[in-house]
């Protein structure tokens, strides 16, 4: 059934469609006979995808259950936040975000330049296209697919619910934020896609004319999917890794990759020179960076993975690892082998090691080298299992053991960058050398085993037992190397600067701080975690203090309770009636429902009870329990129920809606297993001490989703310190909790180096001399001033 | 060639030496027939498991697991890995689902069982009732317990 949602999107995608084709045979042929049509039409794709994204939301507010995505991904006990986010709870939603904050892009990009010249349609039409191909995708598993294609019976009464991991604050900022960096990628995609091809046609391609265009995009994306992985990490650290803020799974491992990736891109756009430094790398890796994210897209919504799986099963497998292998020989090795025997790359070809250039290529491999590192650990379990058929572990220490050295190289090669910016070569050598030298001896010496990155890890052989054996007080020096150094230079730069400079300066001061202290807290918070568990007993009286074993911990049981949600369901809302039953016909035959009605009139048999429902021709038959009928109802009680409905089961009836005792009960009290409650919580009160001082009070709770698996979530009680975080999780039966008590260090710094990062990030894209938001705004004849770029 | 360019072609060895070591050295989870976790191992093949058990008349462990389940990985550090818990797991025959390889056998499986995310474990009588489960997580001595209960369901 084609609904109103899948025609919006449909339209929307031909406009996208129809745009691409004006702009593409307009670059082809170098004609601007369509330059006046095309901004409307692409802003009427784009106008469309956004009425189709409101009118989806409208649908989850209003949970519009005859929507099977609404019905899927939502339920009518979630407050409006959460109903507003089930719109990219799932795959065909995200998408559809993903595809409007595209469109929008587009649109808003050809608004601003407008066509213009035969490059600039190209970029229109390699954008619109991405819209395009979406909302293909989009029409083909829309997300407005009427219920009746996912279940019989007519339209639910209730809602499947939203993934109980994803009913979170962060959780809802964290998804639109990611998109919308996502779709701000499209651009920099296009035109660097755009600027290959003008090279393939023998011009000199767009890049250096769109490179201040780049840097802005590009730019904007990283904030936000800096902020993006910020805020998924703290989700992280209260709903899923309980006190981890990073574990390495493959969602956050996916999501790292194009960050890290950008990153380094990043480094080589604004160090770009026509015909000089990063005449090639740069508009590649700006090509990539779009390919990435939908790599790292399909790893997180994972059904591609699996495709690729069932695809092995069926002994194709070697075909995809070649496939695999040719794509990233002419997508890198093609690119990688042309600029290698290339000869016009002028600076540093007298064979000088250490020049700024060649440290800045430094840091965009080792940026690159982590990304590999990440992306080669999603990647070579699929490859091996695809080519072997036997499937490898991949864990946390893989990429541990792996990114630790190179972090450290990173680092240094960092402080060593902004001290040769201000002390000159030579100084900056012995630099180097110190703190080289200390970095290795302080890796040699661990105070005790805790401070060995492996800790008691007896299974690793080769390299993960070298580097398990490291001390982590081999962070300090490059850590204290880069504060320092990135300090100096900044003293230096900033004073006397002109104002834009200055901020600028100020922000990358900001950024290479941030990320030397999140670096250095990242691994002592998760050497350093410590935690201990005891089981607390409640009464009816407040709970003795009881301590917690191999800890400076106490804990004091207040008070137990217990809720539900919704708490008084409402049966007329949730069950059908028997008027509705009749209604909807035979299209409920052979479906579950939940029905209610008042019993007028009753026939005992053998095996079961049958109560006649509001003198309808509804009959509820209850199957006996071992031979023996428990259910007992009068004329006149009000029961609801949750049974097969069977029309023309027996002559007597119209319908029989046949049930067992444990599924029927009075609407005054529902039995649990109706699933009427959506979520059962179990919380404790509890008072925690350190060293026998209050360190907080608060409410730990366990909370139960019948409807979703009997999956639960827990919610913890945190209390920030400026030294520690104090963390405790609760699992609750009746009046017992066991608790785990964990001491969080360092999470003080972590969330100030973000911050840092994210400041120093915002002031670089504001204030930019050649290339910042603000300053394009007020002086547009700096666009092409490359000499200011760091 | 440059210092640039010599420097690329280190790290790509570099890159090309971490991508074929890690992938060599990565320990196996499962080959044609078994899936490791811990020091234990498990039957893939649920048909081939469920005639042994049937044989031999002896109560069957269904662990569904998935490969960046964290959880999973502490059943493999805490509880699989522990002597007394594998000499209790000789007693029953082991099969392990994998949620993400998405064979029509897994859904249906996942279904039976009611078991849609990982860890979980449901051991069943030989002739497909089911015993006892356990969702989530659950430490070495509770792990026993619910083995324990298992085995008296399974005697009765």
């Amino acid at each position: 059934m084609t609904t109103l949602g899948t025609l919006l999107l449909g339209a929307g995608t031909l406009l996208a469609a129809v745009a691409t084709t004006l702009l593409g045979v307009g670059y082809a042929r170098r004609d601007d006979r369509f330059d006046a049509l095309v901004p409307r039409v692409v802003a009427g794709a784009a106008g469309l995808l956004v009425v189709s994204l409101v009118y989806l939301t409208y649908q989850f507010v209003v949970t519009d259950y005859s929507n099977a995505y609404v019905w899927q991904n939502s339920a009518d006990y979630l407050p409006l936040l959460y109903r507003v986010t089930g719109v990219y709870a799932s795959n065909a939603g995200s998408l559809l975000l993903w595809a409007t904050l595209a469109a929008v892009v587009a649109a808003w990009a050809i608004w601003q330049r407008g066509p213009g010249d035969a490059e600039g349609r190209l970029v229109g039409a390699l954008t619109m296209g991405v819209v395009a191909y979406f909302g293909t995708v989009l029409v083909l598993d829309s997300p407005f697919r009427h219920v009746s294609t996912a279940v019989s019976g007519g339209v639910p009464t209730t809602g499947s619910g939203l993934n109980p991991l994803l009913i979170d604050p962060y959780m809802a900022i964290h998804p639109p934020l990611m998109f919308a960096a996502y779709a701000l990628l499209t651009m920099p995609f296009a035109i660097g896609a755009a600027h290959f091809v003008g090279l393939a046609r023998r011009d000199d391609g767009l890049f250096a004319a769109w490179r201040g265009a780049v840097t802005r995009w590009l730019r904007a994306a990283w904030l936000l999917l800096t902020t993006a992985l910020a805020l998924g990490a703290l989700w992280s650290y209260t709903v899923l890794g309980w006190g981890g803020i990073w574990a390495w799974d493959p969602v956050e491992t996916a999501i790292l990759v194009p960050w890290l990736f950008l990153t380094a891109t990043l480094h080589a756009v604004v160090n770009y020179r026509p015909r000089d430094r990063y005449a090639l790398l740069a508009p590649a890796m700006t090509a990539s960076t779009f390919a990435l994210v939908l790599y790292t897209t399909t790893v997180v919504r994972s059904g591609v993975f699996r495709s690729v799986h069932s695809f092995a099963d069926n002994g194709a497998g070697l075909g995809i690892v070649v496939l695999v292998g040719l794509v990233a020989l002419l997508g890198v090795g093609l690119p990688l082998g042309y600029w290698l025997v290339r000869e016009d790359d002028h600076e540093g070809s007298g064979g000088e090691w250490v020049t700024r250039s060649t440290l800045l290529h430094g840091a965009v491999l080792a940026l690159g080298l982590l990304a590999f590192v990440s992306l080669w650990g999603l990647t070579f379990p699929v490859l091996r299992d695809l080519a072997t058929g036997i499937e490898v572990e991949v864990t946390a220490r893989y990429y541990n053991r792996w990114s630790y050295p190179f972090v450290l190289v990173t680092l240094l090669l960092l402080g060593f960058y902004m001290d040769f910016d201000v002390e000159g070569k030579r100084r900056a050598l012995v630099g180097l050398g110190v703190f080289g030298a200390a970095t290795v001896v302080a890796a040699l010496y661990a105070p005790t085993t805790t401070w060995q990155l492996g800790g008691a890890d007896q299974q690793a052989t080769g390299l993960y037992a070298v580097v398990g054996q490291v001390s982590a007080l081999s962070v300090f020096p490059p850590v204290a190397y880069v504060v320092l150094a990135v300090l100096k230079r900044g003293l230096t730069r900033i004073p006397g600067a002109p104002r834009q400079t200055k901020l600028k300066q100020t922000g990358i001061v900001f950024v290479h701080i941030g990320v030397a202290l999140l670096v250095f807290s990242l691994a002592f918070t998760y050497l350093f975690t410590g935690q201990a568990s005891v089981i607390v007993e409640g009464n009816s009286e407040t709970g003795e203090r009881v301590d917690v074993p191999d800890s400076p911990y106490s804990v004091q049981a207040l008070s137990f309770g217990s809720y539900s949600v919704p708490e008084n369901p409402d049966v007329d809302r949730v069950a059908l009636s028997t008027r509705d039953i009749n209604r909807r016909g035979t299209a409920t035959n052979g479906t579950t429902q939940t029905v209610h009605g008042t019993v007028t009139d009753i026939r005992r048999g053998p095996s079961a009870t049958v109560y006649q429902l509001d003198d309808s021709g509804v009959w509820l038959g209850v199957t006996a329990a071992n031979g023996t009928t428990t259910t007992q109802f009068a004329r006149g009680d009000e029961v609801v129920a949750r049974g097969a409905v069977l029309w023309d089961y027996v002559p007597q009836a119209a319908v029989v809606v046949l049930t067992s005792p444990g599924n029927v009960g009075p609407v005054s009290d529902p039995p649990a297993s109706l699933g009427l409650t959506r979520v059962a919580g179990q919380t404790v009160d509890l008072a925690v001490y350190e060293d026998g001082q209050q360190v907080t009070v608060g409410r730990a709770a366990q909370k139960r989703y019948p409807r979703q698996g009997g999956m639960q979530t827990r919610e913890v009680i945190v209390d920030r310190g400026l030294v520690s975080d104090t963390y405790v999780i609760a699992a609750i039966q009746g009046d017992t909790a066991s608790l785990t008590v964990k001491r969080i260090p360092l999470m003080t710094p972590l969330r100030l180096s973000v911050a840092a990062l994210l400041f120093g990030m915002l002031l670089v894209f504001l204030f930019d001399p050649a290339h910042g938001v603000w300053t394009r705004l007020r002086s547009p004849s700096l666009e092409t001033d490359p000499a200011t770029s760091d | 060639m440059n210092a640039r360019k010599s420097l690329t072609a280190v790290v790509l060895v570099v890159a090309l030496g971490v991508g074929y070591t890690s992938m060599s050295t990565a320990p196996v989870l499962r080959d044609d027939a078994y899936s490791y976790h811990g020091d234990t191992k498990w039957h893939t093949d649920y048909e081939r498991a469920a005639t042994i058990a049937d044989e031999q008349n002896r109560p069957m462990l269904v662990y569904f697991w998935t490969t960046w389940c964290t959880y999973c990985e502490d059943y493999d550090e805490n509880v699989y890995s522990d002597p007394t818990v594998r000499d209790r797991l000789d007693e029953f025959v082991l099969v392990a689902v994998n949620l993400d390889n998405d064979g029509s056998r897994t859904s249906e499986l996942v279904n039976r069982y009611d078991a849609n995310y990982p860890p979980q474990l449901v051991a069943t009588h030989p002739n497909g009732t089911r015993l006892v489960k356990i969702n989530g997580y659950v430490e070495r001595d509770r792990f026993l317990s619910h083995l324990d209960r298992a085995e008296r369901r399974m005697d009765r």
